[in-house]
């Protein structure tokens, strides 16, 4: 296979006679850019059902406290935000603090649970909606580790360490280069994204069936060790979130726009911001 | 460009590889692809850029409306959404149906000749009480009697604990007692097979449930608060559920249900009736105290 034949992909039947057109690259499959859209009301279902879940019986838990005993390191959370956070001092309920913000609330176990199955098949789904997707453009490619990448990684993350500092002082900050769909850093996240998915599903299975898929769980570590993996994979999730929202939208218009319409008007991805 | 540092980066890889070819077309299927360029006129993708934005806008006010009816009233209330009571007409139906996927799937899971895992007398964990401070006082317990009602014979049998200790073998068993609210003990258990039970006293043909009651226990305050629960007979069959007499070789407390409890390991704690006073065999789904508290029926694990 050769070079001409992907240029020979333009498509020129679009194109009326005597204009010149807008080059753009294709970016995303339709279903991959649903599939990353309705991840967000899925997980947030999910963390706030789940959190709710994880209130009933915490997995971190510390000897009664003497004075109001709380034995959640979230309740003292809570305590200590509520006794230093001004305009907070008066909260009704402190050792409820974390809870009432993260999740649906404490003491609707019941609830929680429904909440937490219905988003839970529904991920399922999405997950499949995204394999299928991927699979459709080839786009799964992409996302593979190279040998080269941790190396570029490094480089890549001292690259945005430095990007404030060089818009404070006016200095210019080269982007390292790269001629693949991702830099090596975003490769590695969004390669790690799916696989966290598919990890917290299979945990999610694991606690949720010890008994009937024993073998699962057996396979975290046990019972008790499972819920410590789903707990901290939804943590992984959120720390993925927060740097993800501020490059994207660092990055500007372009790249937050191929999300949704699927192509992108760079067709070099190096370039400094 | 770069599109050539690749072709040609390929034609140095060609001539001096020594791989086979099947490697290499495997190296191909998995390396990244060039990207697809295509050249579009300005108006055309303007339209593509409006009608995306439109549909994609469309459905995160879809999302948001069916967040909105979703997330428990006390939540939204709470976050300063709402200010009164509003139910959304289609939302218990929405929420009770995938509980129902997911009571489905549960059975579907579920084998009888699947055994639990079991433990080793050094795996044992601390068993709490969870009645919740409002254990029953024990003096139900010299006069307590289990009665089985909605037999073949069509009498129901009262029983006391020594006809049961005498008439059946026991069992011992170490399992894990899983909780809905997450925690979990391992325990070591002995008592007689349900499946025992239901051969010396057969229920009526059509029988599919067991409601299984404890009319001693207690609510939150203290008050008298029957507690019921229905149970498959497929399950009562699996050889590990027990009606259990002892706990740890001694026989039961009244923190974990003497005389007799039921012990499912394949299903949630709240299933694990304690104090069990009457067995009632039927055709049709009894009703479950904590499934008409929102929490699912089937409840197997």
């Amino acid at each position: 296979m050769t070079c001409s034949t992907h240029l020979g992909e333009v498509i020129a039947a679009r194109m009326p006679e005597h204009q010149s057109g807008v080059r753009v690259v294709r970016r995303h499959h339709l279903l991959v850019r649903w599939s990353h859209w309705l991840n967000v009301p899925i997980l947030m279902g999910l963390i706030l059902s789940g959190v709710s879940i994880y209130w009933a019986s915490p997995v971190y838990k510390h000897k009664p406290n003497l004075l109001n005993g709380n034995v959640d390191p979230f309740a003292d959370l809570g305590v200590w935000i509520c006794a230093h956070v001004p305009g907070l001092n008066h909260y009704s309920s402190p050792s409820d603090w974390v809870y009432n913000h993260i999740s649906l609330g404490p003491g609707m176990l019941a609830m929680a649970l429904r909440l937490h199955w219905l988003c839970a098949y529904l991920f399922m789904l999405n997950g499949l909606v995204f394999v299928i997707g991927s699979a459709m453009s080839g786009g799964w490619r992409s996302l593979l580790p190279r040998g080269t990448d941790l190396r570029d990684a490094t480089r890549m993350f001292w690259y945005y360490i430095g990007v404030p500092v060089a818009k404070l002082t006016h200095r210019p900050w080269l982007h390292p280069p790269f001629n693949t769909k991702y830099n090596a850093l975003q490769r590695g996240a969004y390669f790690a994204v799916p696989v966290a998915g598919l990890l917290s599903v299979l945990t999610g299975w694991a606690i949720h069936k010890p008994m009937q898929l024993f073998w699962l769980t057996a396979i975290f570590g046990g019972y008790d060790k499972v819920r410590i993996w789903h707990f901290w994979l939804m943590w992984a999730f959120i720390l993925f979130m927060v740097p993800h929202v501020i490059l994207v939208l660092a990055d500007g218009w372009d790249t937050l726009r191929s999300m949704i319409v699927g192509w992108s008007t760079r067709e070099e991805r190096s370039e400094d911001f | 460009m770069n599109c050539e540092d690749k072709h040609s980066a390929q034609k140095a890889d060609n001539t001096s590889s020594t791989e086979s070819i099947s490697q290499r077309k495997a190296a191909s299927f998995f390396q990244e692809r060039p990207p697809q360029v295509m050249e579009v006129a300005p108006q055309l993708l303007r339209r593509w850029t409006r009608r995306d934005l439109l549909v994609f806008g469309a459905g995160a006010v879809a999302a948001v409306a069916a967040g909105g009816a979703l997330l428990p009233q006390t939540t939204l209330k709470r976050l300063g959404v709402i200010h009164e009571n509003k139910d959304w007409p289609r939302r218990e139906w929405l929420l009770n149906k995938f509980l129902h996927i997911d009571d489905d799937v549960a059975e579907a899971l579920y084998s009888g000749n699947r055994l639990v895992p079991t433990y080793t007398k050094s795996q044992i964990t601390p068993l709490k009480n969870n009645y919740n401070g409002a254990t029953p006082d024990p003096s139900y317990i010299p006069g307590w009697r289990l009665t089985v009602d909605g037999l073949a014979s069509g009498l129901s049998v009262s029983l006391n604990i020594r006809n049961l200790l005498s008439s059946f073998r026991l069992h011992e068993q170490i399992t894990r007692l899983v909780c809905v609210e997450g925690w979990s003990a391992i325990a070591w258990w002995a008592g007689l097979r349900f499946d025992d039970l239901l051969r010396a006293y057969p229920p009526v043909s059509q029988a599919r449930w067991a409601r299984i009651e404890s009319s001693v226990n207690l609510g939150p305050w203290g008050n008298p608060d029957p507690y019921f629960m229905s149970l498959d007979l497929a399950t009562a069959r699996h050889p590990q559920t027990l009606l259990a007499t002892h706990l740890n070789g001694h026989p039961l407390t009244v923190d974990h249900g003497a005389p007799l409890r039921l012990l499912v390991p394949v299903k949630l704690g709240l299933k694990n009736v304690k104090a069990i006073t009457r067995i009632t065999y039927a055709a049709e789904e009894p009703k479950d105290y904590w499934a008409e508290r929102g929490y699912s029926y089937y409840d197997g694990i």
